[in-house]
């Protein structure tokens, strides 16, 4: 079953290393749409992501910084990007820790316009 | 946040719950409207009327998804403007338990489904096998049983 983000989804699990892209309601921490690799688990990256991302923003805003553009977790097994500040929505990209960072940038900014 | 239970192997997980979830109240009971375990609650009659309320909506949401979806709804959530609960048995060795969680923006409903998961699989471990003869939970001492636990949790003799 498509959904209006399959597209949007495929073109951030095209990358090399990603492993899962997920689209996420900040607020509820809850999957609206997800591309996910064998064994991952959609709904819990979904909630920590969400909570991580809403506590950055609210960390952002709280030291007088603004907007989060980015933000990054590098971990020993993997990373998380992710991308939002367009209603209640956030972009969530999973990772091998060998990944081009700076192309998932990229694509998860671009995902990001498409999304408005 | 002070805890308090009348069966204790289900403190250390309703407290890890609790903590991880960054829940604001919490509520273990049979599915009869007995408490089992509170957190957070300060005084005896919140809890009573919230296991009453949590054990008519599970009985109720139950009875609906048997009625469209032929089983029982597993989860509800309901969202205030401040707060929110999510109400969802936990299947365990001694029975079917009835969880009430209130949360706030301190969380959120994804965080509180994923550790109640996690409860349900400590529960599952923790619990003690059930006693083969055991009274039935709605027996004529129910309001006798129903203070004694409130008082073991209270404090009160």
């Amino acid at each position: 079953m498509s959904s209006p983000f399959t597209a949007l989804l495929e073109s951030l699990s095209r990358q090399r290393g990603v492993r899962a892209s997920l689209i996420v309601s900040e607020n509820d921490g809850l999957v609206v749409d997800a591309n996910l690799r064998f064994g991952q688990d959609g709904d819990r990256v979904a909630a920590l992501a969400a909570s991580m991302y809403r506590k950055a923003r609210m960390s952002a805003s709280a030291a007088r910084l603004g907007a989060v553009g980015f933000l990054q977790l590098d971990a020993e097994r993997g990373r998380i990007c992710a991308v939002g500040g367009r209603g209640d929505l956030v972009i969530v990209v999973v990772a091998e820790p060998a990944a081009n960072v700076g192309l998932i940038r990229v694509e998860l900014l671009k995902a990001l316009d498409s999304l408005t | 946040m002070n805890i308090a239970t009348v069966e204790p192997w289900v403190e250390a997980p309703l407290r890890r719950y609790v903590d991880d979830a960054r829940a604001r109240l919490a509520l273990l009971l049979h599915t009869s409207g007995q408490v089992v375990a509170q957190a957070g609650f300060t005084r005896a009659i919140d809890v009573m009327t919230a296991c009453a309320l949590a054990s008519a909506v599970h009985a109720t949401s139950a009875e609906l998804g048997r009625q469209v979806d032929g089983r029982p709804f597993r989860g509800l959530h309901h969202a205030g403007p401040q707060r929110q609960l999510y109400l969802a048995p936990a299947e365990t060795a001694r029975g079917a338990y009835i969880c009430l969680t209130v949360f706030d923006d301190e969380s959120s409903l994804g965080l509180v489904r994923m550790y109640f998961d996690e409860l349900c699989k400590e529960l599952m471990v923790a619990a003690p096998p059930l006693a083969p003869l055991r009274e039935p939970a709605l027996a004529v001492d129910f309001e006798r049983d129903l203070n004694a636990n409130l008082a073991a949790m209270f404090g009160r003799n």
